[in-house]
């Protein structure tokens, strides 16, 4: 995928204990999230502590990278100059197969041609040297 | 005890606005709280020395005791910045009916301040920054826009729908001297010419940023009835928060936090949806003002592309909503703007924007994208 490792002006996410382990992955070209080691359930975004039954404990399990758009919205201007030449760009919330719900950017496609329920599934956008963005595109 | 042990027995008694709201530059938060409160005393017929309760919305970015001394309120018996954001009105109002009804205080003065449109424009925040911007995801547009086109696709509603909410609104803040869109009319094809913000929302969507300050004060039912204005009765109060932010919503399109809130409210008051006279909804988008609605069980999922066609819920309308023009169109106050109309209007002191026979309106705040919800009864 793109590498863009010089210049990305972009307002990266900061890494925390908790979430450093899914940009680990992503950087590695994996979608994972925490599965609860006490009740077995998914859980996003990153926590010490399940958020469904209170355990401590989880194991990061690889997502299929699948799933589908649950809604989003075109942006056609933006004050942020970082966003100057992306414009009109796509904000969705993906959901994977496994139910995980997750901002994206929709790519690939033209932003009147993204529909809710619409395929799509994951591509690796390696933007700095930390930072790899999950993104996603139509599945043709 | 029970809620309902609480129904009546406290009143908003006092209505404190600054005189210059909307656009005003150079003029401090705490400079339009101080000018509201004083307002509000003064409206209420009382001096500043019965004042023994704050809470404030802690939008002036100072400590509640720093904002208490400012106003010269030394010997407070409750004292509180309170924030669930556009909540906030609505869920300190019913601390303040608590507080008085228990003998806690005597008259608590309920306090919003702000200079977002000229100062520095700060309301959320906090806590590292997750993915979103990564992605060019900035701010409530964008996170209510996620909203509101998973609506659209479940119900059919959309900018057709939002156009009668933004312009019903518009043709209140005609009426409405105070209202920062008083000289400007919107017609469709306004509404239709709005930039578009975050697609599906336009400009018209979105409510507005606004300077000033706006204050009220309350007692129980039993000292209202001495003072200056007809006491307005807080009837039923009620909460329900579904916390998580919208990328992880179940709620989006509805139910949120209004269905629980307003039972709640309604069960206080002894009353159905059907005694509401009129309706004060947070409106921070347009389609805030849909899903509260549906939420509050006023139509069915699915009936909102036809509940506001013709007008309903404007001037002459037969379900009037957001008289004062609201959010959108008179000024961003979070939930003081939607409770203070309500009972002004209950006051009877609304000028050409008065609604006849009215007795009971429901006034909501909402925060977050949808996470906060609180719900007011007023009654007189």
């Amino acid at each position: 995928m793109t590498a863009r490792n010089q210049g990305f002006n972009k307002p990266l996410p900061a890494i925390t204990e908790e979430n450093k382990p899914f940009w680990d992955y992503t950087k590695q070209h994996e979608l994972r999230v925490q599965k609860c080691l006490g009740c077995g359930k998914l859980f996003y975004p990153p926590s010490g502590m399940c958020p469904h039954c209170y355990h401590m404990e989880s194991e990061w399990v690889k997502l299929s990278g699948r799933g589908k758009v649950y809604s989003y919205v075109i942006v056609r201007r933006s004050n942020n100059p970082a966003f100057a030449n992306d414009v009109p760009y796509v904000v969705s919330i993906i959901e994977t197969d496994e139910g995980i719900r997750y901002y994206s950017n929709v790519i690939d496609c033209k932003p009147e041609d993204v529909s809710i329920d619409m395929p799509v599934e994951v591509v690796f956008e390696d933007v700095t040297e930390e930072i790899t963005l999950p993104k996603f595109r139509p599945v043709t | 005890m029970d809620l309902r042990d609480f129904s009546d027995k406290a009143a908003i008694v006092g209505v404190g606005y600054t005189e210059k709201q909307g656009t005003v530059p150079g003029v401090n938060s705490m400079s339009f709280a101080q000018e509201a409160a004083k307002a509000a005393i003064e409206d209420a017929g009382l001096t500043k020395d019965d004042i023994d309760g704050l809470l404030i919305q802690p939008t002036l970015g100072q400590q509640s005791y720093t904002v208490a001394a400012k106003l010269g309120l030394d010997d407070l018996k409750l004292l509180a910045n309170e924030d669930v954001m556009g909540a906030t009105a609505p869920c300190i109002t019913a601390h303040a009916m608590f507080a008085v009804v228990t003998g806690q205080a005597n008259y608590v003065l309920c306090l919003y301040g702000t200079s977002d449109r000229s100062g520095r424009f700060g309301l959320m925040g906090g806590g590292p920054r997750g993915p979103g911007p990564a992605y060019g995801l900035f701010g409530a547009n964008m996170e209510y826009g996620l909203a509101a086109r998973r609506a659209m696709h479940e119900y059919g509603t959309g900018p057709d729908t939002w156009a009668e909410v933004a312009m019903a609104q518009r043709k209140w803040a005609n009426l409405n001297p105070r209202a920062t869109f008083y000289d400007k009319p919107m017609s469709k094809e306004d509404y239709l010419a709005e930039p578009w913000v975050a697609e599906p929302f336009r400009r018209a969507d979105c409510c507005l940023v606004s300077d000033g300050g706006r204050a009220y004060i309350v007692t129980t039912a039993e000292r209202a009835r001495d003072l200056k204005q007809p006491p307005v009765y807080i009837a039923g109060v009620g909460q329900s928060h579904h916390t998580p932010d919208v990328e992880q919503s179940t709620h989006m399109t509805g139910p949120t936090g209004a269905k629980a809130s307003g039972e709640m409210a309604l069960r206080m008051a002894d009353i159905t949806l059907a005694d509401i006279d009129g309706c004060e909804i947070y409106d921070c988008f347009t389609y805030t003002v849909e899903v509260t609605l549906q939420s509050y069980g006023f139509f069915q999922k699915g009936e909102g592309k036809d509940f506001f066609k013709n007008g309903r819920t404007g001037p002459g309308g037969e379900f009037p909503v957001n008289t004062s023009g609201g959010l959108l169109s008179e000024v961003y106050y979070m939930g003081f703007t939607p409770l203070t109309e309500g009972v002004m209007q209950l006051r009877g002191q609304c000028d050409k924007r008065q609604l006849e026979n009215v007795h009971h309106i429901l006034a909501s705040g909402n925060g977050g994208i949808l996470q906060t919800h609180g719900t007011v009864i007023l009654r007189r």
